[in-house]
């Protein structure tokens, strides 16, 4: 069997002779009403003659496979049997591209340099590096998001010192207070750490939550727009260890900018006389 | 009396000293430069204020009561003259010796309270003893009696938004008894507020110093004043008249 992408006229039509099966996307099936047993005629063009035409019955529907260049794909699929193919497409006996799939223990690198010494007039690429080829938009368009993100992140850091500096002038006061009881610098300085990095840790775990959610919406909405098992959204361990460090070192940081800003001033002067 | 500069600051309560004085100022000026100007806002105090006295301060507004207060609470130096508390020289300590005496030595209430907000009574009231590295266990159980001392005793859990301005002044009195200072400063304790409430500090005050605490009190109010055994008026930044 071999995987093409063809436009196809389509007809319903009368039983005759015993037709041979093909498999049909998800995508097609919906939009043609067609389900699994359905009788169709198949035909390179739309003004092929019917007896030149193939009858075939729809033999199984499939579902879209975890593949990112055919989310956005208009076009139908459609699986035949390869000889049907070739006398539809009138195109002789020829494969353009197949896969090989390994077992998990192969050795690909070798195997690729067998197939690629001993066959002639092919070429054997590993899927990783064709998908790299076949995504540079991806990698473009994945570049881009970094860029925002990153952009995003170092705003809202500035916003965050900027708001933890305010909050923290507030208590000017209180720190005055608390300093002229004879709480130590030290103190003062740790108490409002520790309560930045409890905030911190609070925002993040809240952040990780709306992100979880959103993502599961976002994934749950595109999947079923699509047709497709692809995750638009994920969130890794990985990505979670990121946040709550950043957001520790940032309200960490934030909290130690402004509380040691506060705890050098004398604290008369910050009573502001 | 040489300053025992990088000595250990510890409380001094127990402490017998030499001579009866617990505050011991001599020849005290304090100049704020304002821009090319000074402010003289003390201009030679001196001034002795034995154990377990209660002495009010008295003046004009402007006339350096609070200065006066501010160098005894080892919030401030002088420019010039030496400051002594319970025999320990304090003009000159750094800031980190300053913090640890006025927090074994010293209370101090305002006119305002500064409690802490999201802190109630008692833990408002314990907060200074933590610093002090008094255990859990004897914090929680002294700051509960000091809030009975002060009348607030069913108030404990209490945040200080939940209550009066009397009330968190009571509990502002308390913390500055957290860790049993030997001397009690106070500036306009009893400004702003009501004269019901006002009476209620001077009843405690006086009850304080009753049972041992020196008292320093800066004032407006006449009652206030006169509840203290010694009344100094202030003028210009120089005593003028016991
Ligand atoms: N931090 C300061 N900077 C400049 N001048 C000050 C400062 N503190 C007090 N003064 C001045 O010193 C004088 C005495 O002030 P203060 O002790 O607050 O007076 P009182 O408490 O008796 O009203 C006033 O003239 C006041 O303006
Ligand atoms: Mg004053």
């Amino acid at each position: 069997m071999l995987l093409t992408v063809l436009s196809f006229a389509l007809l319903i039509q009368t039983p005759q002779g015993a037709p041979r099966t093909i498999a049909i996307d998800e995508a097609f099936a919906s939009q043609a009403h067609l389900k699994v047993g359905d009788r169709v005629t198949l035909s390179a063009r739309p003004d092929t003659p019917a007896d030149s035409a193939e009858v075939v019955i729809v033999g199984a529907i499939a579902r879209r496979g975890a593949d990112p260049s055919e989310v956005a794909r208009g076009d139908y699929v459609v699986r035949m049997h390869l000889d049907q193919l070739q006398r539809i497409a009138g195109y002789g006996d020829r494969v353009d591209r197949f896969a090989i799939a390994t077992r998990p223990s192969a050795d690909v690198g070798r195997t690729l340099e067998q197939i690629n010494h001993v066959a002639f007039g092919f070429r054997a690429y590993r899927s990783k590096d064709i998908a790299v080829e076949t995504s540079r938009t991806f990698q473009v368009v994945s570049r881009f998001h970094r860029a925002i993100g990153i952009i995003t992140i170092v705003a809202s850091s500035i916003f965050l010192l900027c708001i933890m500096v305010l909050k923290v002038e507030e208590r000017r006061r209180d720190i005055a207070a608390l300093r002229l009881m004879g709480i130590s610098r030290l103190s003062v300085v740790r108490s409002i750490v520790i309560e930045a990095g409890l905030v911190a840790v609070l925002g993040s775990v809240l952040g990780i939550v709306i992100g979880w959610v959103v993502s599961l919406v976002v994934n749950w909405h595109y999947q079923a727009l699509y047709r497709t098992p692809l995750y638009f959204s994920i969130i890794t361990p990985s990505i979670v260890a990121f946040a709550v460090a950043l957001s520790l070192v940032l309200g960490i940081g934030a909290g130690l900018v402004a509380s040691a800003r506060l705890a050098r001033t004398p604290p008369l002067a910050l009573f502001g006389r | 009396m040489t300053a025992p500069s990088g000595a250990s600051v510890g409380a001094v309560r127990d402490v017998p000293t030499a001579r009866a004085s617990i505050v011991s100022l001599s020849d005290v000026h304090r100049d704020y430069p304002i821009g090319a100007e000074l402010v003289h806002a003390l201009r030679g105090v001196s001034l002795e204020v034995e154990r377990g006295d209660y002495v009010s301060i008295v003046g004009p507004s402007g006339c350096g009561k609070s200065t006066l207060l501010n160098l005894v609470g080892v919030i401030d130096q002088p420019t010039s003259g030496t400051v002594a508390i319970a025999g320990k020289r304090v003009d000159a300590m750094t800031d980190r010796e300053a913090t640890s005496f006025r927090l074994h030595n010293i209370g101090f209430v305002f006119q305002r309270f500064y409690l802490m907000p999201t802190l109630s009574a008692l833990e408002n009231v314990e907060l200074p003893m933590a610093e002090a590295k008094v255990s859990a266990r004897e914090r929680n159980a002294r700051a509960a009696k000091l809030l009975e001392y002060v009348g607030l005793g069913a108030r404990q859990h209490h945040r200080p938004s939940e209550l009066s301005g009397g009330e968190q002044q009571r509990v502002a009195i308390a913390r500055a008894l957290a860790n049993r200072p030997a001397l009690m400063l106070a500036d306009e304790p009893t400004g702003e507020r009501d004269a019901k409430t006002g009476a209620e500090i001077i009843a405690l005050f006086r009850q304080l110093n009753a049972d041992g605490t020196t008292m320093i009190v800066v004032t407006h109010d006449e009652d206030l004043a006169n509840a203290a055994r010694r009344k100094i008026h202030m003028r210009d930044g120089r005593i003028v008249q016991e």
